[in-house]
């Protein structure tokens, strides 16, 4: 365990007791800023922190306006890491606490562990095609954190340490308005059975049939990125892929996916992975259990016959 | 409005060739726009046709990348009117931080801008870091995840930014740094009349960089990962023998 001070960020509470968790078994002393007032910070003092601070974000402010205040205060350490939540917010807010620590950011973390004295953080380059490990050669290393790295801990005592973080917000992009995301969301996360959709599928309306098939087996409906940001047949939090979400189900059925890596390092945890694909020489039979080179159009409807 | 877009030369990533130690050789493999980096070039494009305005592609990196004529023509042929290169050996830009520094000099040698636009991450480490540390270091307004981009009077944008939960719209004031999301828009195939005016498009080298900080990160390790065993069983044919075996194995592995 390192001697010095972990910061964890998070504009999530739900991610905060992860991160706290694994931050508590890297250091000795972790402090957690929070975004809200004194009751957000009480709300989260048995997060496993040794202290939090709280940046009382105002409606009109955001949490990004906050960098340069936590910046002052990481450095009043003479080497700490900060480690926030992987956000879109979080990677915003690391980039510029990492420009005013004169440090760079490693993101989408998938491990961090204690070696020989440092930090060495784990993460997936070229698409998937390999893992990196790296350290920070200076005293302040920068982070975001991908859900799943660090194993909840054991419950903390709460802490007593609450206080409004030093500094004022600064910088701030004028924001006219906010809305809720329209689109549904499919926790593709915690499914145990899904239906994956590829650039085979020829039309919209197809998808009913996957949906179809979908229902027959209890899945849930994801996608590759064509499909999604090409095609925006189903939303963006559908597709699955090393730059989009990366699933681990029983089973993956796969139909007209061609199997490029970036999707490939999306659905490689899955316990079994089925191909439907008419292309034989498709890169997705080279990465699944059970393949059936055809025509997904007369494969799908009779398979929906056979298990309904 | 003048408009600078970055664009990366990345390695693609579909044409890395992995050793039987899982250590990855990348002597043979071609150099491509990063992925990301073509949905910031048709959004220059796009902007720069609203507000009759200019598009400078800017890319930093080593000799092999920015050297070949096809990749300038390729950049050239997607709505840039020229392109301007920082060609340096002496960094390996594997960090956020030397790439924003790079990037952020190089803006400091291709006059006034009004907006530079940057992909959401890069096809080979996909930081997401890049634009916002740009900005940063420049003292410029910086945002990430940008969804939509609309011409708000003289020196104002207004910015739609969509995060997990919900959909921001921003006022940005000019110049800034703007990295775009994937899904801001479908970035169209050069037609070839663009291709062949891609060739007459002027192409500057600036000056190197000089002396960096260097490198702020060590790399311990890089490996592909494990190969899971996968079986394989594959079956060629749509009848319904074929059918019924996957049926079977459905229903033995999950049902």
């Amino acid at each position: 365990m390192l001697n010095q001070t972990v910061f964890v960020i998070s504009d999530d509470t739900a991610a905060l007791s992860e991160l706290c968790a694994g931050a508590k078994s890297l250091a000795t002393r972790v402090t957690a800023i929070v975004f809200g007032g004194q009751d957000t910070a009480e709300s989260a003092a048995s997060c496993g922190a040794d202290a939090i601070r709280y940046c009382p974000v105002s409606e009109e402010g955001a949490p990004e306006d906050y960098a340069s205040a936590i910046a002052a205060v990481v450095k009043k350490e003479n080497q700490a890491f900060v480690m926030l939540h992987n956000s879109i917010r979080g990677r915003c807010l690391a980039g510029r606490i990492g420009v005013l620590l004169d440090t760079p950011v490693l993101t989408s973390v998938s491990a961090v562990a204690e070696e020989g004295g440092a930090l060495v953080c784990r993460r997936m380059v070229y698409g998937g095609t390999a893992q990196r490990s790296e350290r920070f050669a200076k005293p302040y290393g920068v982070a975001t954190i991908s859900g799943g790295a660090f194993e909840p801990g054991p419950a903390l005592p709460t802490t007593t340490d609450i206080a409004q973080l030093e500094g004022a917000p600064e910088g701030g992009i004028r924001r006219i308005s906010r809305a809720e995301k329209k689109e549904g969301g499919v926790n593709l996360v915690a499914a145990k059975r899904i239906v994956d959709v590829g650039r085979g599928l020829a039309a919209e309306e197809d998808l009913a049939l996957c949906r179809e098939l979908a229902g027959v087996l209890g899945a849930e409906v994801g996608c590759s990125r064509p499909v999604a940001e090409n095609n925006k047949w189903l939303p963006k939090s559908s597709y699955m892929g090393i730059t989009g979400v990366q699933v681990k189900p029983d089973v993956i059925l796969t139909l007209g996916v061609s199997g490029q890596v970036q999707h490939i390092g999306g659905i490689n945890k899955s316990r079994v992975i089925v191909a439907i694909n008419k292309d034989k020489a498709a890169p997705i039979f080279k990465s699944c259990d059970f393949g059936l080179v055809g025509d997904l159009y007369k494969i799908v409807p009779a398979l929906i016959k056979k298990l309904s | 409005m003048k408009i600078i877009v970055c664009c990366k030369i990345v390695p693609n990533e579909e044409e890395i060739r992995v050793l039987p130690d899982r250590s990855l050789d990348l002597s043979a493999t071609p150099w491509k726009i990063s992925q990301y980096d073509l949905n910031a070039l048709e959004s220059g494009r796009q902007l720069a046709a609203e507000t009759k305005g200019s598009v400078t592609a800017l890319s930093v990196g080593g000799p092999s990348a920015l050297d070949s004529t096809k990749i300038r023509k390729d950049v050239l042929s997607r709505g840039a009117d020229d392109l301007k290169l920082v060609i340096d050996d002496s960094h390996s830009f594997s960090d956020s931080l030397e790439t924003a520094k790079a990037l952020a000099g190089a803006l400091k040698n291709c006059g006034a801008f009004d907006v530079v636009l940057c992909g959401m991450g890069s096809s080979d480490l996909y930081l997401q870091e890049t634009g916002i540390q740009t900005g940063a270091l420049l003292g410029l307004p910086s945002i990430n995840n940008v969804t939509a981009i609309r011409p708000a009077g003289e020196g104002l944008l207004e910015v739609e930014r969509t995060l997990e939960e919900e959909v921001e719209t921003l006022e940005v004031t000019l110049p800034a740094v703007l990295s775009v999301s994937s899904e801001i828009n479908v970035p169209s195939v050069p037609a070839m009349r663009e291709i062949m005016r891609a060739g007459k498009k002027p192409v500057a080298v600036l000056d190197d960089l000089g002396a960096l900080d260097g490198a702020s990160l060590e790399m311990l390790e890089q490996l592909a990962p494990e190969q899971q065993e996968r079986r394989q069983e594959v079956i060629e044919g749509d009848g319904d023998e074929a059918v019924e075996a996957l049926a079977q194995f459905l229903k033995k592995e999950c049902l």
